[in-house]
């Protein structure tokens, strides 16, 4: 039960939208609302106004735009997965939450979202993705890399609007394993996304530290084809920026073990 | 009255649907959190987020001035002591918490809302103290003691031996033969280490309860409680109330696999109404404070050193259980006293030193879990089994038939066994070896990373109720004849109130449809039922129930014998029908009778007709102190299980393929329903050992109280089930069956153990056996 009362905002236009997030001392912009309700009742947040972001037209576009797929910030995980229109990122989203929650989780909510795991910006990342973002300066494209450092870097009352995907990033050759402890539906041990490129790996790790991060140094030893693929796997744990976790779902230890096996058997599939 | 006689449809063997079953498939059964009223008031808990901690002060003055806020209560508004063995626990805590999660302060508010936020209002000052999380630490030199009091604590029974200046809440020792001669005798000598930590019991149904006291000081509870009798004693007991001015009632409930059978939140209950005059007030806990605030399943350490010849034959064992009962006794004790009297497993072990100690630990205090602690002793006992086995190069199928206990042994607490209180475990392990397919091999390899692997183990349990447990019956008639039953048995979806109608309708000789069972209880209508726990319901209620059908018929017969002009003795009844033995074609329906007769002249004929039963546990005694010597159980029953499972031996993920099951329940009584039953426990035994644990932090503050986080065995994860049946009859049972409905738990984690231990040629003994777990006994090479 969520105990305190707040404003429900429905905006039709995204400039309404920022307007209003402008009018309140503790607002919230609402996509599929899953972490929202889920930390008001758990009493982490409490906010005075959640602006649903669902009825803007830009955040619900799913098309391709020219050369690139645009997937507007509201399209929920399960609709971009039906779509099939980006096959790797259809794995990352098939493999967020459940079938329910796919259906209301979007885009948007799971790159902002407090939830460290965000396993949707291993694509993008790796995709080289644009994102747009909406606020009340008006709207700016840019890289995925510019806009996500751990998590993602909004100016006050910005929100996602869309991300624009490379066309020429769709159908590389990929590979996603999503490591749990045990359970199918969970957060993972390991999350991760590669796409093959040309000579080279490009990849993207989620559940192993407290953020999602692209790896270029991880990347050239996975991809240094002058070693053995064990000796890669290893060079490229070597360039972990960090520790592993140790949490309920497992040691740092056993982390690094799980990123070991999985690294291994990502480097078979893609014949690396 | 001349017609055809046909057979009665319904025997206990049919295979019928649970008599609620419409009623839940619709939605149309009502629990108690479905029964509020638009009178009534709000109460939300506040708990300790610290395992142990000084209460400096509690400033509730922001809260109380909150809107819609009605009362605030602490533990210095009731300063009382519950507690159905020890009295140790405050219903709110006093001056200290002993475990993170420990109810605080309850806010009464006209919504919960309203009360949610008054909550968040109130300032606790907490001066942290140091903490034990496991027993080892809790009897280390120098740990920090959780009860000063111990030795001043009212005992509300005599057998449980407090230990004052100690964390020992009880302690129970079985000696029986000369173990030291013994091991000096033995040519293979086993000893190994155990431990398993606290889980929960997660019923459907979070836990919730409801009072409220009229202007004469009528009380009036709702709950969701096993045991609606105990919960009116309490109450009486603690607040000083009639016994009978407390009426208590119980819907149906939605599962509580024991963790309903305490008494918490009615006494929170009760202290609200109070407070507020009356009124009526709900309590309402969240799923994550039913998790880490209500009572779960014990934690243990165990030590096992077993003794045998080099053809396996055990001579000898030595064993220490540690129960982690957390911060409160609870029950704790006496399931220290089962493990205790029955710790050996379902072996032959003439030579035995047993001790048993239940250890205040700052964990949720433990209470009784399908199982009562047999099915985490019995994880200890089956692996070391198979260790043992392993030592002397023998198959573990093998090792457990040749030592399996048989009719004339003794037990561990030096009761005969006979055919009739034991049952015959060799025979499930026959057919146990034959429904797993056990000759094909323990471990079989199956491609260049997955072998596929079986473990076995030995299941029995003794029922563990106080020598006085009592229960009863009271039979009504309906205008149709149809019968009404009134127990005190709780429907919580073990089927118990289908098995007693379907034992009824047999004995009456009706179809089933002509027995309706008062499905909720009420302690006013309802004869007390010592408590719907310990798969004792068939048994305690069913002799009751038996001798309520007894006493009904003789009434029929006397009625039916003037009405058809001969002796009692001369009158059969069948198919709701009483007739001459000489003329069956001459005869009466119940409906003719049990409101009395009325001959065609009018005159009248005996009265109507109340079928009454009632049962008191004879014969049991309490374990000597010293030898552990006494009979705590009227009969066990026995089985074996078989869990097969597939393991990648590269990242040690495995899938569980099929869990076996032979079971001697005495009887078949609906073995559809008892399957089922059978297979329910086998899946929660299976989610338990897989993986079910508390997690906590260093602060010890559990880090997954929720089901976002704690994860449990779901549909679509459930292996093949397969389930066989022995049938050695107990006697002095309605129609010889056994005790089951806990039973498909038992030994599935050691089962499920002893298949991983063999897929990985290591000795894994703890829980939960997850991958990592795996990796670690692997020798956890990164």
């Amino acid at each position: 039960m969520i105990a305190r009362n707040f404003a429900y905002l429905q905006p039709d236009t995204k400039e309404q939208a920022a307007a209003f997030y402008q009018e309140f001392a503790e607002p919230f912009y609402y996509g599929g609302g899953s972490e929202i309700i889920t930390m008001c009742r758990a009493g982490d947040i409490a906010p005075d106004a959640v602006i649903d972001l669902k009825r803007i037209p830009e955040a619900n576009v799913l098309r391709l735009e020219g050369d690139a797929l645009v997937i507007g910030g509201c399209v929920p995980l399960r609709a971009i997965g039906d779509s099939g229109l980006f096959p790797l990122l259809k794995l990352v989203c098939g493999r967020i939450a459940d079938h329910t929650n796919q259906c209301r989780i979007t885009l948007g909510g799971n790159l902002c979202g407090t939830i460290q795991y965000r396993e949707t910006a291993l694509a993008l990342l790796l995709a080289d993705a644009l994102v747009v973002l909406f606020g009340p300066g008006g709207a700016r494209a840019v890289s995925i890399h510019e806009a996500f450092d751990e998590r993602m870097r909004l100016l006050h009352g910005e929100f996602v609007l869309q991300a624009r995907i490379p066309a020429q990033a769709l159908f590389l050759p990929y590979v996603h394993v999503k490591k749990t402890a045990g359970e199918k539906i969970d957060y993972p041990l390991v999350s991760l996304s590669a796409l093959a490129c040309g000579d080279g790996v490009r990849v993207a790790l989620s559940g192993l530290l407290p953020y999602p991060f692209r790896s270029r140094a991880m990347e050239d030893a996975l991809s240094n084809r002058s070693e053995s693929r064990e000796r890669r796997v290893q060079n490229a744990i070597q360039c972990l920026p960090a520790m592993p976790m140790a949490d309920y779902q497992g040691s740092a230890e056993y982390r690094q073990f799980v990123l070991r096996q999985t690294l291994a058997a990502m480097m078979e599939v893609l014949n690396l | 009255m001349i017609g055809k006689v046909i057979r009665i449809k319904t025997s206990i063997a049919d295979a019928i649907p649970r008599i609620e079953a419409w009623e839940k498939a619709t939605g149309e059964a009502k629990y108690c959190g479905d029964l509020a009223t638009p009178d009534e008031l709000i109460a939300r808990v506040l708990v300790s987020p610290h395992a142990h901690a000084r209460i400096r002060s509690i400033d509730v003055r922001a809260a109380a001035a909150m809107p819609g806020v009605k009362a605030i209560l602490t533990g210095e508004d009731f300063p009382i002591l519950s507690g159905v063995l020890i009295e140790d626990r405050p219903p709110l805590a006093k001056e200290r918490v002993r475990y993170a999660g420990e109810a605080v302060a309850v806010v009464v508010a006209a919504d919960e809302a309203q009360a949610d936020l008054a909550l968040q209002a109130i300032r606790v000052d907490y001066a942290p103290l140091p903490f034990a999380l496991t027993p080892s630490q809790a009897l280390a030199a120098g740990a920090p003691i959780l009860h000063e009091g111990l030795g001043e604590y009212k005992l509300a029974v005599e057998d449980v031996y407090p230990q004052p200046g100690t964390n020992i809440v009880s302690q129970y020792n079985m000696r029986k033969g000369d173990t030291a001669a013994a091991f000096s005798q033995c040519e293979v000598v086993m000893e190994q280490r155990y431990f398993l930590p606290p889980s929960d019991h997660l019923a459907m149904e979070v836990r919730t309860a409801r009072a409220s006291i009229t202007g004469d000081g009528e009380v009036a509870v709702t709950t969701c409680s096993q045991a609606p009798h105990v919960v009116q004693e309490q109450i009486a007991t603690c607040f000083d109330v009639p016994t009978g001015k407390v009426r208590v009632t119980v819907p149906y409930v939605g599962g509580s696999f024991g963790g309903k059978a305490p008494v918490t939140l009615e006494l929170l209950a009760y202290m609200a109404t109070k407070k507020v005059g009356g009124r009526p007030v709900r309590v309402v806990l969240p799923r994550e404070q039913d998790m880490a605030s209500a009572p779960c399943r014990l934690g243990l350490e165990a030590h096992i050193k077993l003794g045998a010849s080099k053809n396996g034959v055990l001579k000898a064992a030595e064993i220490t259980y540690h129960l982690d009962c957390g911060a409160y006794a609870d029950i704790a004790p006496y399931m220290t006293m089962a493990m205790a009297a029955n710790g050996t497993g379902p072996y032959n072990i003439e030579n035995l030193a047993c001790d048993a100690v239940s250890v205040y630990t700052n964990h949720t205090y433990a209470t009784s879990f399908r199982g009562f602690g047999h099915e985490s002793y019995l994880f200890c006992v089956e692996r070391a089994m198979d260790a043992l086995a392993k030592t002397c190069g023998m198959d573990p199928w093998e090792i457990r038939f040749r030592n399996a206990i048989r009719p004339g042994c003794l037990s561990p607490s030096q009761i005969e066994c006979t055919a009739s209180n034991l049952g015959d475990l060799p025979e499930c392990l026959n057919k146990l070896k034959a429904l797993s397919h056990w000759e094909e091999g323990r471990r079989i390899r199956v491609d260049g990373r997955t072998v596929r692997a079986k473990g076995i183990a030995c299941l029995w349990k003794a029922v563990n109720p106080p020598s006085d447990a009592i229960s009863g019956a009271v039979l009504t008639f309906n205008a149709d004849g149809s019968v009404n039953v009134n127990t005190g048995v709780i429907e919580m979806g073990s089927g118990d109130k289908t098995r007693l109608a379907q034992m009824l309708a047999d004995k009456l000789r009706m179809d089933i449809g002509m027995v309706h069972v008062a499905m909720s209880v009420d302690t006013r209508a309802n004869p007390k039922h010592w408590k719907t726990v310990a798969s004792l319901s068939e048994y305690l209620n069913g002799v009751a129930l038996m001798r309520a059908a007894e006493d009904a018929l003789s009434q029929i017969r006397s009625i039916a014998a003037q009405a058809l002009h001969c002796a009692p003795e001369e009158v059969e009844i069948d198919d709701a029908k009483a007739h001459k033995r000489s003329n069956p074609k001459e005869f009466f329906h119940f409906k003719e009778l049990v409101h009395g007769y009325k001959a065609p002249d009018g005159t009248s004929v005996g009265d109507p007709v109340l079928g009454r039963g009632g049962f008191m546990l004879k014969g049991l005694s309490p374990l000597e102190p010293g030898t552990g010597r006494g009979k705590l159980a009227p009969a066990w029953t026995v089985g074996a299980q078989v869990v097969e499972i597939e393991m990648d031996i590269f990242d040690y993920t495995y899938r569980i393929l099929r869990a076996g099951t032979v079971m001697d329940i005495g009887a078949p009584i609906n073995l559809k329903a008892t399957t089922e039953m059978i297979n329910g426990g086998v899946s929660m035994g299976l989610s338990l050992a897989s993986r079910e644990a508390f997690a906590y932090d260093a602060a010890g503050v559990t880090r997954t109280p929720n089901l976002r986080t704690y994860k449990l065995l779901h549909i679509g994860q459930e292996p093949e089930y397969r389930v066989d049946f022995v049938f050695t009859p107990q006697e002095d049972a309605p129609f010889g069956l056994r005790s089951f409905t806990e039973h498909g738990i038992l030994g599935i984690p050691a089962a499920l153990g002893n298949a991983l231990s063999a897929a990985l040629d290591r000795e894994i003994n703890s829980l939960p056996i997850t991958a990592e777990a795996l990796w670690k006994a692997a020798g956890g090479n990164v």
